[in-house]
């Protein structure tokens, strides 16, 4: 199977005040084992590294002469089921993975809104926390379509805390 | 027991998604939103046809019929629209029936056309008939509510003035009915009337009539729509803004004592003076300033949530809203002049207590609903269209439903019609309560123009693949890339345009 290299040039982006998060995730989604995803971005988008390598990427990030960085992502495995037991280093990572989601202090539905692009992003056997101000009555349909389950738990400071994760 | 029900009380705090995780269907809010705002078209359009309606003294069958159009078909329709779609928002818990629900959606619809018509023609024994549909509707509604209340993981102010209101709406459409078998005559007893039980109930009716006989009319009148004005549409602004305000400022409520006493007073000021309105009492004064202090304490509270927001520009749907609340004052500083014992009657006094109706149901309950449909319509759009594909595709803001601009140039009309028509029906003047009407229309216009903007959304969806540019002018947040605090990573956030 040949690999391709895919390359993202965000930096017309960034300047222009975009929101690159979704085209990186869903250029990540497409790439098979073995290919690239190459990043070109004014700075070093290092919260990605986490958020990629739990998706099954090693990355390398280099500046380049004129200021850039470039970050060559390279997808180990697809994550699928199948080639889970080839890679117990990185299944082992995704079964212990957390993501934390603060949807406090948002106006609706931005609330919503944050939580269900974090579960877009969410990799195998991950788990989501959200932190919401009011119990998040209008996720639940949503995450139930999705595949996802919730379990909300009121805290004492009066905030609700959501486990979210696959059903 | 289920499972679910098991797990939360072997642990309270811990609870599974509350009675099953089914989206609440839009079409039902949308459904009463949609007719309240063909009741409020038809209404505005009927003033400035007639505006001798607001020019004269208010007791006649067309007023009667106008008034009854926009107080159950505009106010009632998105009242109840709203709290169906409110209460998994205010009360955290799921409505206890959709099907009850649609069912009353019928019989408002039957009951308030029929009625409105009914009172045009001044058949009172058909407006008895329709009311006793809307009647099973509002029980519906009622019993509806109150089941769901049972319901509320956690009560709160919003719950209780909730549940005051459906006493209230419930006493409402009982007074009405009582007023309406006073004005009937039983004296037919052929046919239909003699057969089966029906002799029975008309007797009941005659009987009805003759205690509502002991009552003056027009006191009794006055007194059903302050049960309705007062019991119903001002206690649930008051109650469920508690809940909404805050959230839609990213604020708080500041004291739980003040909200609540505010409600309780409420409830005192309205029960004080229905009865002295009823009974022409000369306490009317002391309850009507009761009232006037519940009013005041709120207005105290929503001062104390604003300041205390975080979320400093407010947009326009809230601008409407605040704009009702302060109405609220000169509307119940005429309250206490109309209540005063020995009040002369004549032309003036009588125009007056137009302009007080007016206010109460133009100027604030209407504006401060219209402030809300400004959040509520977009939403229920979104939702519905637009939610399902959070995280596949890019999807509008809520703010992207509609222009701002025709919102704000609405809210200017509709202040300068109101105040155009209470002048004018102070004065008795024909030609400019014609005037006033035709800026209110043009605001009712700019409603429906946005509302039509936000349904286009419903037949055509405006969805984008992930990761097209987005509009920078919208986005208000900085970059996750930066790893910096941000309120949506994907889309540009979903919050209202600033004013």
């Amino acid at each position: 199977m040949t690999s391709q290299t895919l390359t993202l040039d965000l930096r017309d982006d960034i300047r222009q005040g975009r929101e690159p998060f979704s085209k990186i995730m869903s250029a990540a989604a497409g790439l098979q084992a073995g290919d690239q995803l190459l990043l070109i971005a004014p700075f070093e988008p290092v919260p990605l590294f986490g958020v990629l390598e739990r998706q099954g990427f090693t990355h390398q990030a280099e500046r380049t002469p004129s200021g850039d960085w470039q970050v060559a992502f390279k997808r180990q495995s697809t994550g699928t089921p199948a080639s889970a037991g080839l890679i117990p280093d990185l299944e082992h990572k995704c079964t212990a993975e957390v993501v934390e989601v603060d949807a406090r202090g948002l106006e609706p539905p931005q609330p919503l809104v944050k939580i269900l692009e974090a579960i877009a992003g969410l990799g195998l056997g991950a788990e989501l926390k959200a932190r919401t101000d009011r119990r998040p009555m209008h996720l639940y349909a949503h995450l139930d379509e999705r595949g996802f389950s919730a379990e909300t738990q009121e805290q004492p400071d009066g905030t609700f805390l959501t486990h979210v994760r696959r059903s | 027991m289920s499972a679910d029900l098991k797990s939360s009380l072997v642990n309270p705090a811990v609870s599974k998604p509350p009675l099953g995780t089914h989206a609440p269907s839009v079409a039902l809010p949308l459904g009463f939103v949609l007719s309240g705002l063909l009741s409020l078209g038809f209404g505005v359009g009927w003033l400035v046809l007639r505006p001798s309606l607001l020019a004269t003294y208010h007791y006649n069958q067309y007023v009667i019929a106008l008034t009854h159009l926009f107080v159950l078909g505009w106010i009632s329709s998105v009242v109840m629209g709203a709290m169906y779609q409110l209460v998994p928002v205010a009360l955290e818990t799921k409505l206890y029936s959709e099907k009850l629900a649609r069912v009353q959606f019928a019989c408002h619809l039957v009951g308030f056309v029929g009625m409105v018509w009914m009172f045009r023609v001044w058949n009172m024994k058909q407006v008895g008939h329709f009311g006793c549909v809307l009647g099973l509707g509002v029980a519906l509604f009622v019993y509806n509510i109150a089941r769901t209340l049972r319901r509320v993981p956690k009560w709160n102010v919003t719950a209780t003035a909730v549940a005051a209101a459906l006493f209230w709406i419930g006493f409402t459409v009982t007074a009405g009915l009582c007023v309406a078998a006073g004005k009937c005559a039983y004296d037919s007893n052929t046919g239909f009337a003699t057969e089966g039980g029906v002799p029975l109930v008309v007797d009941g009716l005659r009987a009805l009539g003759a205690f509502m006989a002991r009552f003056d009319a027009i006191s009794a009148m006055h007194a059903h729509a302050h049960l309705g004005g007062v019991g119903f549409f001002t206690m649930l602004i008051v109650g469920v803004s508690y809940k909404l305000i805050p959230m839609f400022t990213l604020s708080e409520l500041r004291s739980k004592t003040r909200a609540t006493a505010s409600i309780v007073l409420l409830n005192i000021g309205l029960a004080g003076s229905f009865t002295t309105i009823l009974l022409r009492s000369p306490w009317k004064p002391a309850f009507a300033l009761v009232v006037m202090t519940a009013l005041g304490l709120y207005g105290w509270e929503l001062a104390a949530i604003l300041n205390a927001r975080k979320r400093r520009s407010l947009d326009w749907g809230i601008k409407y809203f605040l704009t009702a609340v302060v109405l609220l004052f000169p509307l119940s500083g005429l309250a206490v002049v109309l209540a005063w014992p020995g009040l002369p009657l004549n032309t003036f006094t009588g125009q007056l207590e137009n302009v007080y109706g007016f206010l109460g149901l133009v100027g604030v309950v209407s504006l401060a609903i219209l402030g809300m449909l400004y959040k509520i319509i977009p939403f229920l759009v979104w939702f519905g269209r637009y939610s399902p594909h959070i995280g596949r595709a890019k999807v509008p803001a809520l703010a992207d439903l509609y222009s701002t601009r025709l919102q704000a140039f609405g809210y200017w009309s509709f202040l300068a019609g109101l105040g155009v028509t209470c002048a004018a029906t102070l004065v008795s003047s024909e030609a400019f309560v014609r005037m006033g009407a035709i800026l209110l229309a043009l605001a009712v216009a700019t409603l429906a123009l946005n509302v039509g903007a936000m349904l286009t959304h419903l037949i055509k969806p405006r969805l984008e693949p992930l990761g097209a540019p987005s509009n920078p002018a919208k986005s208000t947040n900085r970059s996750e890339l930066t790893g910096a605090k941000t309120a949506s990573p994907l889309s540009p956030s979903p919050i209202s345009k600033p004013a």
